[in-house]
Parts: C-alpha cells; structure tokens; sequence
C-alpha cells in the first residue's frame, strides 16, 4: 500500500457506499447482542445500552440450532471431499490428457453448470426415494454435487492448465509416470487453487437451501439453511434476536473463508466466474 | 537393429495408454454429472409426458396434456412475466452497481484490499441469511428501514415492503441485486485492472475527459467481460429460487411468484409432480431461447467487427 | 552412453505434417546438434527422442532398443529444458536428486551423488535455495545438474543457453563443451543459433522445413554446404547468393551472374550440372582492392577490428569484410566503385531449381582451407 497519492475523494464515496452494504450484516450482528426489551423500542437505537449474549445461549441450549450446525457440517465436509477428489482428478485429466470428446465434455461440464435445480429437484427427489435414501445426509451430498461438481471441475481445470506443460515433461524425464507426475507437480503447483476451489465448495454446500428443503424433514437430518427457516415458520412470535444469532453464528465459516482467502479469491473466483 | 517392427505399422501404444488414463480420470466425474444430473433430466421430460400424485407417486401417462394445459393457462405465463420482471430490473440494477463499484475500486482507494474484501460478503453469505436479515430489516412495524424513512419525513405511515405490490417485487429486486452484483464488481475488476494504463493517457493526450475516457476505453475494453457476465447473471437470475420463496413466498397472492416458485409449488404444495416437470422443461425451452438469441447477437456484433 | 537412430520417423499434427520422413544415425558419445530456424522441426525431433511426443510412424532406438514406445521414464534419457523447468517448489538439492528417488536410487547414495554434481558445477553454496531464489545461469545449471547426475545413456538439450545473456552464453558454451569432453555422454542439442552449433558439435543435423538438409562436421557444413538452404543458414555474415546462367562447353563452365562472369574447370562441377543456377560467395572468399570485377560500394560497417562491406554488382548484393587495418579501408566510401577478386576454388554452385550443389569435391576439407590460408 502505497502512502502517497491516495484519491481522497474516490476513498470516502467507496468507503460510504462498502459500509451501506455492510451494514445489514453490522445490523445483524447488534441486533443478536440486544436485550429483547431493546429490540422493540421507538425511535430505534443504532448501537446497544447493554450487550448480551442471552440470545446465543438459548439458541445452543433451547433449540435444536446444534444439530443443525453439526449436520450442515458434516454435510459440507463430506460433500467437499468427494466433489474435490472427483473434480481434482477430472480437472488434470480435462488440462492435461488428449482423448476424443474432450472438447465436448468441457463444453458439457459448461452447460450442467448452467442446469436450473428446480428442473432436477423432482426427478433427483423420486431417485433418492427409490434408493431409500430419503430424509438423509447422504441424499444431500449427492444432490449437491449438481451444482458443486461442474463448478469445481471449470476451476480446477483452469488451475491446471495455467501450470507450464515443462515441468510435467520434466517429471517424466526424471522418470515419473504420469500419476506420478501429478503427485509430485501438479498438486504441488496447484495448491492455492485446490484450497480456494475447496473453500468455495464447502461455502456452496453449506449455503445450500432448496435441496435441503425438498430432500430433508426432520430436524435430526436437516441443516442449518433449512432448520433455521423452519424456526422462523414454526414459532408463533418470531423471535428476530434468535433468529439473527443463528443468521450470525451461521455465517462463521463465511468469515475463516475470508481470513484465509484475502489472496486467492479475486484471482480463482474471477477465473472461474468470468471464463465460465 | 529391427526395423520392420509392429511401430511402423502405426501402432502407438504409448499415446494410447496416455489416452485410457485420461478417460479414466475423468470417468468418476462424468459418472457422476451423468447420474445426477443427465438422467434426472431425461427423467423430468419423462415427467412432464406424465400425471403424478406426489405423496404416493402413482403415475398415469398423459402425453402431451400438461403441455397443453400449461401453455393454455395464464398461472404459468403470468409467473414467466414475474420472473422477466424480476430477472431485467435486477440484472440493470446488478450491472450498473456492479460497473460503478468496480471502477470505485480501480482507485487508488485507502485500505484497498479491506474494501474489495468486503464488498464480497454479500455474495457469499447464505440466501437464508441475507432474507432473515432484510426481512428483519423490512419489517413493518420494527424494522430499521422504516424507522429511518419516518424520522426523516419520508413516508407518513409504516411501508408495507413485503405484503403488498409493487413494495413486494422491488424489496426483491433491492435485496438480489444487494446480495449479487459483487459478481460483477469481482469480474469487471479483474478486467479493469488488466487494461493498460497507455490507452488512458492516449486518450488524455487527444483531449479527452474523464466520462469521454469512461466511454471510449474502459467500456469498449469490458465489452467482453461483461457478455459473460451478463448471460451468467440472466441465467442465474432468471432460475434463482431462494431469494424469492424466502423473501415472499411468491406472494402477494402469487404477484412475485416466478417459474421456479410456479414448479415447487405445483410439485409439493399441489402434489402435481407432472404438471411441476412440465412447467419446469417450458423454463427451460424460454432460458435455451434466451441464450440462443443472446449467443446468436453476440456472434453478429463480433462478425460485424471482425468485417469492419 | 549409446547410439541415437531415426529409422524413417514421419510426425504429422492433425492435418499438418511436420516432419514426412527422418533418417539419422548418431554414434555413440557424439555431440550432434539440430540446428535450423524456428518451426523447422527440431524441437519435435528432440521430444520425440525424449518420449514427450510419439511418432505417427517410423522406429527410434537408443543403444539398439527401441524405443518409440516406451514413456521418458524408461529411457534412460535426460533433458535440459529452454525454461529448465526446476521445480519450484523444492530445493536445489531436491530438485536434483528428484531423478534418484524416481529411479528408486537407495537413499544412501544420495549424499555422495550430489556432492559430486554440486562440486562440478559450482552448485555446493546454493543447494538449500529455492529455484525463484537463483539467477538465470545458476537456475540452468541446477538444470545440467538434474539431468547430470544420473548418467544417462544420452543427453537431450533444447535451447538452453537461450535465455541468457550473450556473455553468460559464452561461458555455458565453453563449461558443456569441457562437460561432454570429460564425460563423454551421447548429446543432442536443439538450436537455431549457428554459433553454438558450430562450435561445439561434433556434427550437425540442419533442418527445415522438417527435412534434414544435412548431416555432417561443422567444417563440412561450412565448406560443402548440401544446398543452398544449408549456405544460407551457415555463416556470419551470410553468404552471398546470387541467381545467375551457366554454360557449358569444351573448356569448362562459364557462369554469368550479377555482374560477374566466372570461368570454372571441368572438374570443379558435376557433369549434369544445370544451366539456371545461383552462385555463392563467402565473404572471405571475396578480396577487395584489385581483380578483375568490380563493385559499387553500398553500405560499409565498421565493428572494430573489421568492417563489414555491401556492394552492388551487375543488380546483385555481395557482402565481404576487409580488415581494419589495410590501408585499402580508410579509403572506403559508399557510392565509390571498387575492384575486387574472387577465389573460384571457393565458388559455390546451386541448382536453382533444386537447391543442390553442384559442386564437385575431390579435394577434401582439409585442402580447401589450406588454400585459403595460402592466398
């Protein structure tokens, strides 16, 4: 960062403007550390008399927000190993190997990245209940991989083919095999967009909704995004200082994936989005 | 030295056995994408040629029937002008925010990095976040966006955002065009920051302003960029489901009801599961057509150039 | 340490024939080099040796096996790439013994390996570093390293003084010339720049177009160019081509061309030699100050201790040097007619249809030069 020709003008306009759109995160967050007695005030305060965190303890201890998390958690765990070790694979086979149909598959993985859920919910629901998997995790995982996998696969195979083809050949001369190669190179080399094509998956998992909401119902199997707006609907008064501590604690993955990919994120993201 | 050997007859193993493994890497993806989505989407045309009773999936042919129906009967083209409305106003809204932040954060801004970062979190929260968070905000009675128009004398009464229209499509149209246009701003940067600094000072140097820089380098330049970014965002826009049964439900009486509300609701809330395919395959035949008109004004416009 | 053969190897990319037909012979411990402009196929020849690409058709063999179906890993080859593709994420010393620990080389005898090859090459204070920490010269030489310290059967090299300065190139070509003279391995070596070639090939393999033109000793190529393409390539300044007719009759040859007129014996030229053909002239082989011809000087370049001259004759170009320090040089002026004198034992005849030379070498390399040191 440089310290001099700083455009002062641009620097306040920006900051006013990424502040606005923060701010109904900020909101949230105040309004989830208010005593229910601060929330229904005229004229409306901006910032908390006195903080408290009574609403994170009911939510943990009063509803079943737990299980919810622990299940959005696995799910996205289990949903991001297999697409990352299908998608890692195919991404090196589609930047790297000739075969006939290639072009056409990369074109194919392009157009399923396009595919409307709504299209699939119905027939892919039917299949989960012929495979007697409905109402489970796994038929999440499954359904997920619509949407994860064609988008993981466009990443990482630009990732791949960005690496100079040199360094496979000088693997191979070295006396690598092929897979060999890939251990030793490519991976090595692909590193920051594999954990970035990682990150992006868990966050598409665990934001997930509408497959949530057709596949799963009971609250021992459902997931964050479908169990919290469940407890909007199902509760006679909505209680808004709850409902915006869960919308906080569920955006905590949100802020490691932040931390972690300040660097990687315009590059893999932009990659990814645009070449799409 | 042997010099007839099976080589010559043009047998080339090795290539061969490079090609195998490549197929054979890409097999479990392609397995997969051909499970879940190819045969799930044979499976809905089937669908929609059916009549199903969702709770006990009984199923009788019925042809061509719900087509017929659908394409008869005003719920199903009255939802796909619901959702032309809602796809064109956000995506205008997208773009333009989308351009203007982008070039905001071309500048030589203080605490660059932090700003570009966090202009992002609305992309990357969840949809079931964002709605409880503006739905919060919406609220009628104690919701910030009210009492702030009050205060300053800009409506005399509570605004009802969500139960009543035209309130309930802009408050939809306001919060995707909030949660989406990081997209534009992440890819039009990304351009941005490519564009060669020689072409702006070109262009001062022939006497041009800032606007006439604006529209005689930088626009020309994102042409590109903002072709795809503009066919992403219809298509995705345009099937977006989340947001709009989140945010209203569909409601007022089906005034924000878009197709892919229309499907669900006939699936699981009528128990039509036919009916829900076949609405479901004429989105897509209008997204195909849409594309198809898009792709096919685009390839003109770039023969245009080409020939000039 | 093996031989290098290409028994009628033919690539074809697509719709695109790169190479239709190659036949090569390298000897065991040579140092050949492939030499020719860009796109003339070497590089190709070269991955084809190394197993990167595979022939469409044709046999390779190394030391007597074949080859052209083996992946890079099973034969016994090394490479040194134009970019030397170390790999960045490991050390100097990783990145060398990397070929050991694929070869399943037991780990103890790493150490002494690559103290050895670190000692060769001025290696010993960088091995701890990472690649992007190291210059240009010093990257190339972990790349020799790599590829050195397994002891292959040949040695492979595609372009890779390329990127480095024109001091530092000078330098690495004397380091593998004193390389492959102590240790002897079979090398092939792509480039386009004839210098290298010249000096450090035991023979050369020019190509273009995907033909080899030639194959021979430096010397060779330089005095008995195959054909015009080859005389053209070879030689700094180029030589000198000019298209001209030739006669023929009870005495000899007479060639008119440009301006010249050039009686040569019966013996000089094939005797099926063609009537259009296009002459060459070295520009040593070209004297200024007295002779029979004479030229209208164009352009006069100094470099120091020579100054490189162009002259108009008859509407052709010739280009000669002269010395700095004759007397016949300060006098020298652009526009100014000169007489000047060319050694005919040195003429080059081409067919200009084919290209070929015509010329007839019963005297050996050897006589030729020594004719020119006697003039």
């Amino acid at each position: 960062m440089r310290a001099d020709k700083f455009n002062p003008l641009a620097s306040l306009v920006t900051w006013v403007i990424v502040i606005l759109m923060v701010f109904p995160l900020i909101w949230m967050v105040l309004t989830s550390i208010k005593p229910q007695s601060e929330l229904f005030v005229f004229p409306i305060k901006l910032l908390p008399e006195h903080v408290t965190f009574e609403h994170y303890r009911r939510l943990l201890e009063d509803t079943p927000f737990l299980s919810y998390f622990w299940n959005s958690v696995m799910l996205s765990v289990a949903t991001t190993v297999v697409v990352m070790a299908v998608a890692t694979l195919g991404g090196y086979s589609l930047a790297r190997f000739r075969y006939r149909g290639r072009e056409t598959i990369a074109v194919a993985v392009l157009c399923t990245y396009l595919m409307p859920s709504v299209v699939l919910i119905i027939p892919l629901y039917l299949m989960m209940v012929k495979l007697g998997l409905e109402n489970t995790l796994t038929s999440l995982v499954i359904s997920y991989t619509t949407f994860a996998l064609p988008y993981a696969l466009w990443l990482l195979r630009s990732f791949m083919a960005g690496i100079p083809e040199d360094l496979e050949a000088a693997a191979l001369v070295d006396g690598a095999g092929r897979l060999g190669a890939f251990r030793d190179v490519i991976l090595p080399q692909a590193l920051p967009g594999i954990i970035s094509t990682a990150l992006f998956t868990f966050i598409l998992a665990w934001n997930e909704y509408l497959y949530a909401l057709v596949m799963v119902n009971t609250d021992e199997t459902r997931p964050l995004t479908t169990g919290v707006m469940n407890m909007l609907v199902s509760s006679f008064n909505i209680e808004w200082s709850l409902l915006m501590a869960a919308s906080v604690m569920m955006s905590v993955p949100l802020l490691f994936f932040f931390a972690f990919m300040q660097r990687y994120l315009t590059s893999g993201f932009g990659a990814g989005g645009v070449k799409g | 030295m042997a010099t007839a050997s099976l080589s010559s007859m043009g047998v080339r193993s090795l290539e061969s056995a490079y090609s195998r493994l490549g197929i054979l890497l890409i097999a479990p993806a392609m397995l997969l994408l051909i499970a879940t989505i190819v045969y799930p989407l044979l499976y809905a045309l089937w669908l929609s040629l059916n009549s199903v009773y969702t709770p006990t999936q009984q199923s009788s042919f019925v042809g061509l029937a719900n087509y017929r129906d659908m394409l008869g009967s005003p719920t199903f083209w009255f939802s796909l002008w619901v959702t032309i409305v809602w796809t064109t106003s956000t995506l205008i809204l997208q773009i333009l925010c989308g351009v203007g932040m982008a070039l905001l954060l071309n500048e030589k801004i203080l605490f660059r990095s932090a700003a570009r970062s966090l202009v992002l979190f609305p992309y990357f929260v969840s949809t079931v976040v964002a709605v409880l968070v503006w739905r919060w905000l919406f609220n009628d009675l104690y919701g910030l966006l009210n009492q702030v128009l009050l205060e300053l004398h800009l409506v005399d009464a509570p605004v009802n955002w969500l139960g009543q229209m035209p309130n309930a499509m802009i408050s939809i149209v306001l919060v995707g065009t909030w949660k989406y246009f990081p997209f534009v701003v992440i890819a039009v940067l990304a351009r941005l920051q490519t564009i060669p600094l020689s072409l702006y000072e070109a262009a001062r140097m022939d006497g041009a302003g800032p606007v006439g820089r604006f529209f005689d380098v930088t626009l020309p330049q994102l042409r590109e960029v903002l072709g795809v970014v503009i066919l992403l965002r219809i298509i995705w826009d345009f099937k977006e489901f989340d947001l709009l049964y989140l945010m209203t439900g569909g409601g007022p009486v089906n005034q924000t009801r878009s197709v892919p509300l229309l499907v669900y609701q006939q699936a699981f809330g009528l128990n039509q599961m036919g009916t829900a395919s076949t609405s479901a395959v004429g989105m897509m035949v209008v997204m195909g057509l849409l594309m198809a008109a898009y792709l096919y004004r685009s390839q003109r416009t770039r023969s245009q150039d080409a020939s000039r | 340490m093996a031989a290098v053969s290409f028994r009628n190897v033919r690539k074809v990319f697509g719709e695109t024939v790169s190479i239709p037909s190659l036949d090569l012979d390298i000897r065991d411990g040579e140092f050949v080099c492939l030499l020719g402009p860009s796109g003339c196929g070497k590089t190709t020849t070269l991955r084809m040796l190394a197993g990167l690409e595979q022939p469409t058709s044709g046999a390779i063999h190394i030391g007597g096996q074949q080859v052209h179906e083996l992946p890079p890993a099973k034969r016994d080859i090394a490479m040194v790439f134009q970019s030397y593709a170390l790999y960045p994420h490991l050390t100097v010393a990783e990145n060398i013994v990397y070929p050991l620990k694929k070869r399943g080389v037991p780990k103890g005898e790493w150490p002494a390996m690559l103290a050895s090859i670190a000692q060769l090459l001025q290696l010993e204070p960088l091995l701890a570093r990472k690649p992007k920490q190291l210059s240009g010269g010093q990257q190339q030489r972990v790349a020799l390293g790599r590829a050195l310290i397994r002891k292959p059967k040949v040695f492979l090299l595609d372009e890779p003084l390329s990127n480095l300065d024109a001091k530092l190139r000078a330098h690495m070509r004397a380091e593998l010339i004193e390389l492959h003279r102590r240790i002897g391995t079979t090398t092939v070596y792509v480039t386009h720049d004839q210098l290298e070639a010249m000096t450090m090939s035991t023979r050369i393999a020019v190509m273009n177009g995907g033909v080899l033109q030639q194959f021979g000793t430096p010397d060779e190529i330089y005095y008995r160019p195959a054909n015009q393409f080859v005389a053209g390539f070879i030689g700094t300044p180029a030589m000198s081509l000019i298209d001209g007719d030739m006669q023929r009759d009870d005495h000899g040859f007479s060639v008119r061309a440009g301006g010249l007129l050039l009686r040569l014996p019966n013996s000089a030229l094939c005797g099926d030699a063609a009537r259009e053909v296009a002459i060459g002239l070295r520009p040593e082989d070209i004297v200024l100050g007295r002779g029979a011809h004479s030229a209208r000087i164009k352009v006069v370049e100094p470099t120091g201790h020579e100054s490189i001259v162009l002259m108009e004759c008859g509407g052709a170009t010739l280009c000669t040097r002269i010395a700095s320090d004759v007397p016949l040089a300060a006098e020298l002026r652009a526009g100014q007619d000169v007489p000047f004198d060319v050694t005919l034992a040195r003429v080059h005849v081409f067919c200009r249809q084919s290209g070929l030379r015509q010329n007839r070498d019963d005297v050996n390399v050897t006589a030729i030069k020594r004719t020119r040191d006697a003039a």
